[in-house]
C-alpha cells in the first residue's frame, strides 16, 4: 500500500531522514519505533506531503505521489493523527468531525445549511472514540486525552485507506490508552495503519510488524517477536525505554 | 424569541429601513438623514465584504479598496462610454472588473499570511490606485470621474434621492442575507476551518489555496457592488475610492463592529460614518474621536461592539 524508497530529508545539517526504504502491505499494521529525534514525525510529514523530501520517492497503492500536495494525498485516502494535536480550537467537537466528514463533498456548496447527515455521522464517530456527550464542547476546552480522542475521530471521519497515527496515546491516562488501543485494534482490517508509539505494550498489542528508526535510518524491520529479540533494537531503544520507565 | 418571531422582527426592521425616506419625510432633517444613512449602508456592504476575508476566512487585507474603487470606476466608465444608465449593465461591469481584480490580486497573495498578507494587499491596491490616479484619459486622473449618471432599472428612474436610497437599502439587505446564508453553508464552515487551522484543512483534503482564492473573488465582487453604489450615489468617483484611506476605513469598521459577524461590520460602518459625517459638523476634532474609539476597541474590546453586546447579554442571563 505504501512504498518508500531511499527517502531523505535534512534540516540544515541535520539528516532527519537518511535514506529510508519501507514497504507496508495492504491492510498491514506497522509500528514505527525509535528514540526521540529518530525522524518518525518527519517520515510522516514527508508521507503526507507537508514536507518535501530532499530525495527519494513515495508510492501509495502503486501510484507515485511524491509530488502531490497534502490535500491531494488526503483525497487519495491518506489520513493522519498528529503528534501535537491539530484541531479547530473554537469549534465544537461535532463541527471538528463534520469538517472531516464533509471533505469528500467539498466546500463548494453554498446557500444551504450543512446536511444533517454530516452531523449524524460526526456524532456516531464521536461516540465510537468515547466522546459521547461532548459533541457541543469546543475543542479548546476538552482535556488533553479528549483532544487525542477527537483527533482520532477526525482522522477516521475521512474514511481513509491509510491511517498514520503519530503517538495517538501520548499523554493519555492508562484507562484512556487502553480504550484507544482497543478502538484501533478493532478498526477495519482492510485499513492500512502506520503507528508511531513509545508505549511498547501498545505497539506489541497493535502491530503486525515493526520498523525501528534510528538517526534517520531503518535499523531493523520484522515481526513483533523478531524485534523483541533483536539486540541492536534493545541497545538503541528498548533498553532506553526501560531505563526511562 | 422563537425562530418565527425573530424572522418577523427582522422583516419589520428591513421594511422600516428600506422605507426610511418616506416615514421620516416630515422630519426637518429627513433629507440629510437619508443621505447619511445611504452612505452608511454603502459602506456597510463594503465592510461586510471585507469581513468575509478578515473575520470569516482569517485573511486580513489592507487592499480592499482596490475592488471598491475598481467597481466604482467600472460602473462610472461603463455608463459614460456606453452612454447607458441601465443598472444591470453598469452593475455587471462593476462586478466583473472587481472580480477580475480580486482574481489577479488573490492569486498573488493567497499563499501569504499575517503581516505579509497585509503588506502585499496594501502594495497591490496601491498599484490600482496609481492606475486610477494616472490614467487620466480613462479615469479622469486626479480630477476623478465626474458626472456619473444615476441608474434606471426596468424603466424606473432611480435618480431621485429617495429612490437612490431605496436601491442602496434593498441591495444592502440582499447582500446581508447572501453573506449570512453563505457563511452558514458548508462553504462558510470551510472558510472557518481555514481560519482556525489551515494545515488541518489541507490534511483533510481541502484545497485551501483555491478556497481562499474563491473567498477573495466573492469578497471582491461584493466590494465592487458597494463601489458601484457609491459611484451612483455621489455621481462621482475619485482615485481616493481605491486608495489606502478607503481600505483602512473599512478595516476600522470591521474591527469596531466585530469581525466574523454580520451585525458587526454594519454597526461599525454606522459608528464610523456617524462620527465622520454627523459628529464632524458638531465638533472639530471628530477624526481624533474616531482614532480614540478605534484604539479603545483594539485595546479593550477585540470582539468589537458585537462582542461587548454578547458579553453584556451573557451577564444579564447569568444568575
Ligand atoms: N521543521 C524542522 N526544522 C528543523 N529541524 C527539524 C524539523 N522537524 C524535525 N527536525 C529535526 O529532525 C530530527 C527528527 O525529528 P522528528 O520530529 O522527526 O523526530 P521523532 O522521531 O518524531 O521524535 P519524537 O519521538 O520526539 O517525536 C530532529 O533532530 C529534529 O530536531
Ligand atoms: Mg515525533
Amino acid at each position: 500500500m505504501i512504498e518508500v524508497r531511499e527517502l531523505r530529508r535534512s534540516f540544515g545539517g541535520v539528516k532527519a531522514l537518511d535514506g529510508v526504504t519501507l514497504t507496508v502491505g495492504d491492510g498491514e499494521r506497522r509500528a514505527v519505533i525509535g528514540p526521540n529525534g529518530a525522524g518518525k514525525t518527519t517520515l510522516f510529514n514527508v508521507l503526507t506531503g507537508e514536507l518535501p523530501p530532499t530525495g527519494g520517492d513515495v508510492r501509495l497503492a502503486g501510484a507515485e505521489i511524491t509530488r502531490l500536495r497534502p490535500w491531494q494525498r488526503a483525497r487519495l485516502g491518506l489520513a493522519r493523527v498528529y503528534q501535537r494535536t491539530e484541531l479547530f480550537a473554537p469549534l465544537s467537537a461535532r463541527e471538528n468531525v463534520a469538517l472531516a466528514v464533509a471533505a469528500r463533498a467539498g466546500p463548494y456548496r453554498a446557500f444551504r445549511a450543512p446536511p444533517r447527515s454530516e452531523y449524524a455521522a460526526a456524532d456516531a464517530l464521536l461516540e465510537r472514540v468515547g466522546l459521547a456527550g461532548r459533541e457541543n464542547a469546543a475543542a479548546r476546552i476538552l482535556s488533553h486525552g479528549e483532544r487525542r480522542q477527537l483527533e482520532l475521530a477526525v482522522a477516521l471521519a475521512q474514511r481513509p485507506r491509510v491511517l498514520l497515527l503519530d503517538e495517538p496515546t501520548a499523554g493519555m491516562s492508562p484507562a484512556e490508552t487502553a480504550r484507544i488501543t482497543e478502538l484501533i485494534s478493532g478498526l477495519d482490517r482492510a485499513l492500512t495503519i502506520l503507528i508511531v508509539e513509545h508505549d511498547m505494550d501498545v505497539v506489541f498489542r497493535l502491530a503486525d510488524r515493526v520498523s525501528v528508526l534510528h538517526e534517520g535510518r531503518v535499523i531493523a524491520d520484522g515481526t513483533v517477536s523478531e524485534i523483541r529479540g533483536d539486540v541492536r533494537v534493545h541497545d538503541v531503544y528498548l533498553g532506553k525505554a526501560v531505563s526511562v520507565a | 424569541m422563537t425562530r418565527a418571531a425573530r424572522w418577523v422582527a427582522l422583516a419589520a426592521v428591513a421594511v422600516g429601513l428600506v422605507t426610511f425616506p418616506y416615514w421620516s419625510a416630515a422630519w426637518e432633517t429627513s433629507r440629510f438623514a437619508t443621505t447619511v444613512l445611504r452612505d452608511m449602508l454603502v459602506f456597510a456592504i463594503f465592510a461586510l465584504s471585507l469581513d468575509i476575508l478578515v473575520g470569516h476566512a482569517g485573511m486580513p487585507s489592507l487592499g480592499h479598496a482596490a475592488f471598491f474603487g475598481g467597481g466604482a470606476y467600472a460602473a462610472g466608465i461603463a455608463s459614460q462610454r456606453l452612454g447607458t444608465d441601465q443598472l444591470p449593465i453598469t452593475l455587471a461591469a462593476a462586478v466583473l472588473v472587481a472580480a477580475l481584480l480580486a482574481l489577479v490580486i488573490g492569486l498573488l497573495v493567497v499563499r501569504s499570511e499575517g503581516i505579509f498578507l497585509l503588506m502585499l494587499t496594501l502594495a497591490l491596491a496601491q498599484i490600482v490606485f496609481a492606475i486610477a490616479f494616472q490614467w487620466t484619459a480613462v479615469t479622469g486622473g486626479s480630477n476623478g470621474l465626474a458626472g456619473v449618471s444615476r441608474p434606471t432599472l426596468f424603466g424606473i428612474d432611480l435618480s431621485a434621492p429617495d429612490r437612490m436610497y431605496v436601491l442602496v437599502a434593498a441591495t444592502f439587505l440582499v447582500v446581508s442575507l447572501l453573506i449570512w446564508s453563505l457563511m452558514r453553508s458548508p462553504y462558510g464552515r470551510a472558510l472557518t476551518g481555514v481560519r482556525e487551522n489551515e494545515r488541518r484543512m489541507r490534511a483533510l483534503g481541502y484545497d485551501t489555496t483555491r478556497l481562499k482564492l474563491s473567498a477573495f473573488v466573492v469578497a471582491g465582487m461584493i466590494a465592487g457592488v458597494a463601489g458601484a453604489l457609491s459611484a451612483y450615489s455621489q455621481r462621482f468617483v475619485s482615485p481616493g475610492d481605491a486608495g489606502i484611506g478607503t481600505s483602512v476605513q473599512a478595516f476600522v469598521m470591521v474591527l469596531i463592529g466585530g469581525a466574523g459577524t454580520i451585525l458587526g461590520p454594519v454597526l461599525g460602518a454606522g459608528v464610523v460614518m456617524y462620527i465622520q459625517r454627523v459628529l464632524s459638523s458638531a465638533i472639530p476634532v471628530s477624526e481624533t474621536v474616531l482614532g480614540l474609539v478605534f484604539i479603545g476597541f483594539v485595546l479593550l474590546a477585540r470582539q468589537g461592539i458585537v462582542g461587548l453586546g454578547r458579553a453584556a447579554y451573557a451577564r444579564v442571563r447569568a444568575p
